[in-house]
């Protein structure tokens, strides 16, 4: 057993607490650093944060316990391996190198080996679709695994030699660039013309672009920055939400580390926008290696005066950046969850009203933003909204970053118009005898032939920008197990539709592989569905039988009536 | 006689209003969106606007009080909303993000409106 000197303890909090406060929006970052010291957060270290942190040790552990890249209870593997169990991988083969890994290390998923080397667990999407079966160790990505190279890899590991052929961010694969990939601007060109114009004109040159929120959910970015623009409030804070968690998503990803100065000239003119003096990119645990990358961009602009005090000589605007780690939960890429993440408490939903533009932040105006969505703001200010506006529809404008993934011959990042019909979108990528088409991540809808005739658009089939590919011979119960089996782990458990409605679902599923469900259950169950898309209270829960349902109503004739395969 | 302009998507809310305009004498003109604000000032050249804030967009009333002194600095605006009640969100007057000359909350006494109105004017 560990004996734990709790002077030390506290000599190593109050460090932390000079490096990142100490009110209880620390709380994260300073549990993750102890964690990173102990491989694990005993009970004495979590008592030690509360008290310093003025908090109840209950508080402690429920935030510790929320998130899944905490451990509480036992010391973690001095190599932590996850592997991804999103679908794409899945496709890709998954299940032989998750075999394969026990059989190396002879433990199963969720423990860890009796020398304390290995921890062996499963996570939800690294961004690596595209080039599944992707697993991670500690902050290190391998893409591409097969079972040799898992047993080669395990190899390495126990000679404490970690051998990739990867660099530690991973290149992504951009497959067709466009106008905004393709933008040739220079670092900071976008934010020298924001400072020379009013902040009312910043926000109506995007509001003429039509420039929607590209994390999904498709909201006016530039009635975001207004609204935030004309709160009261001293303190606003802008916020990268950076948090790509939705399965099938990785463009952020490439965004983050191929577009970085674009990223944060977007965020900075975000800030001088609507008056803000502090922002936070809220990168997600899965994505860590990027972080000392992001720390040393941040660190390049401070030097160039492109962050801190009087930014490039404007008098009274001060603006710095943050980056928050996040720590595996699904369920904060929802803005508000983000926010309680950011407070340090657990990633729960808010209720809305209010709305983070006036109640964000510790209570103060906050806007929050995708990746893609402050890129394409500083592009549309250095270019124009004209320049912006004359690609895709009349209600969705502009060009949009997709990840592709799934059965296809040239899966990857693409750059294409809103409006592009779903038939021509598989033309591009090699996926012409595509069976289905998952639209939008886990969250999504899965498409059947009959409607790749349909465009995507915030007005017909919307979507972040997942696209994941489904061949002829995919099992399409299978696909709604893997997505029904993720929203079952990611719930946040707050709401009673979300927590107990999903593994009603996915009960239905196993009664359906097992060929035990009648028409009548079925459609019960597709009420329940409805019931937690009207009553859950966030996005995550609204949109969680998304999936479920739509491979219902499409697959119907293949999902019913199974004989399994024991009789 | 003063002409007001009030810009609200609330119809009940307008007919209540320009029934105690017109009985204290001012001439009223009506837009329900912002884009129609906008041409109704055009046309009418009125004297004060009474602007509500969320119509078609949450915030079409401060991206008009923006447009409206772009086009005419010294133009009064009160602006009238119930955002506060429907959304908790907190706003006031600065002038950039809202130029507007007064802020007030919905519902409103005639006779406090009245008062605003003529202060407005310089009366």
């Amino acid at each position: 057993m560990q004996i734990i000197d709790r002077q030390k303890v506290n000599e190593q909090i109050n460090d932390l607490k000079k490096k990142y406060g100490d009110d209880r929006s620390a709380l994260m970052p300073i549990l993750q650093d102890l964690q990173e010291i102990y491989e694990y957060l005993p009970n004495v270290v979590m008592q030690e944060t509360a008290h310093a942190l003025g908090i109840h040790p209950v508080e402690v552990e429920g935030v510790a316990s929320f998130y899944s890249f905490f451990r509480t209870k036992e010391k973690q593997g001095k190599y932590v391996i996850r592997l991804c169990r999103t679908i794409s991988c899945d496709l890709a083969g998954k299940s032989n190198v998750a075999r394969q890994l026990e059989n190396e290390l002879g433990v199963k998923f969720g423990e860890t080996t009796k020398d304390g080397k290995f921890t062996l667990e499963y996570t939800n999407c690294l961004g690596m679709c595209d080039q599944g079966p992707a697993l991670m160790i500690n902050d290190r990505l391998f893409a591409k695994v097969d079972p040799e190279k898992a047993s080669q890899i395990i190899a390495d590991c126990r000679r404490d030699f970690l051998k990739s052929d990867f660099p530690k961010v991973v290149p992504s694969d951009v497959k067709k660039a466009g106008p905004i990939l393709d933008h040739g601007l220079k670092p900071a060109e976008a934010l020298k013309k924001a400072l020379g114009m009013s902040r009312s004109d910043i926000i109506n040159t995007i509001r003429e672009s039509g420039l929607k929120g590209r994390g999904g959910a498709g909201f006016p970015t530039a009635v975001k920055w207004q609204l935030a623009g004309a709160a009261k409030g001293k303190n606003k804070y802008v916020v990268c939400n950076a948090d790509e968690g939705e399965p099938g998503t990785f463009k952020d990803r490439m965004l983050l580390y191929e577009h970085t100065d674009i990223l944060l000239d977007g965020m900075t003119i975000g800030a001088y926008a609507i008056g803000a003096s502090k922002g936070f990119i809220y990168l997600r645990g899965e994505y860590l290696y990027m972080k000392k990358y992001l720390e040393e961009a941040l660190k390049n602009r401070r030097s160039e005066n492109l962050l801190g005090k009087n930014i490039l000589g404007k008098d009274g605007f001060n603006f710095n950046i943050q980056i928050r780690m996040g720590a595996g939960a699904y369920v904060c890429g929802e803005e508000t969850a983000l926010i309680e993440s950011l407070e340090g408490y657990r990633g729960e939903p808010r209720n809305r009203p209010p709305f983070p533009v006036d109640t964000g932040f510790q209570g103060n105006p906050t806007i929050v933003n995708n990746v893609e969505t402050f890129i394409d703001a500083a592009l549309i200010i250095s270019k124009g909204a004209e320049w912006f506006n004359e690609h895709g529809t009349e209600k969705s404008k502009g060009m949009k970053i997709f990840s592709i993934s799934g059965d296809c011959r040239h899966p990857g990042i693409y750059e294409f118009p809103f409006g592009i019909k779903v038939s021509e979108l598989l033309k591009e990528v090699g996926g012409e005898d595509a069976k289905a088409v998952q639209i939008g991540g886990a969250s999504g809808h899965c498409i059947s032939r009959k409607d790749f005739n349909r465009t995507i658009a915030f007005e017909d089939i919307g979507s972040g920008g997942s696209i994941i590919v489904f061949g002829p011979d995919t099992d399409m119960l299978q696909v709604a197990r893997n997505f029904l089996e993720f929203f079952v782990e990611e719930s946040c458990g707050q709401c009673t539709p979300c927590r107990d409605g999903n593994p009603k679902l996915l009960e239905g599923v196993e009664m359906l592989e097992n060929g035990r469900c009648s028409v009548a259950y079925l459609n019960e169950l597709k009420k329940l569905g409805e019931t937690i898309q009207n009553a859950s209270k966030c996005g995550l829960g609204q949109s969680s039988p998304n999936a479920f349902l739509s491979i219902v109503d499409n697959f119907k004739p293949e999902i019913l009536g199974r004989v399994p395969e024991a009789e | 006689m003063a002409k007001i302009l009030i810009v609200d998507d609330d119809k009940d809310f307008v007919s209540a209003v320009s029934l105690v305009l017109k009985s204290n004498g001012f001439d009223v003109a009506i837009a329900n969106s912002r884009q129609e604000g906008m041409e109704k000032f055009d046309e009418d050249n009125p004297d004060l606007v009474l602007l509500d804030v969320m119509m078609d967009e949450p915030d079409d009333g401060f991206v008009m009080a923006q447009s409206l002194k772009k086009k005419v600095k010294d133009i009064p605006i009160l602006m009238l909303t119930s955002i506060g009640q429907v959304t908790g969100m907190d706003f006031d007057k600065d002038s950039e993000m809202v130029p507007v000359d007064d802020f007030e909350q919905k519902p409103i006494m005639p006779n406090i409106l009245l008062e605003k109105i003529n202060q407005l004017l310089g009366k």
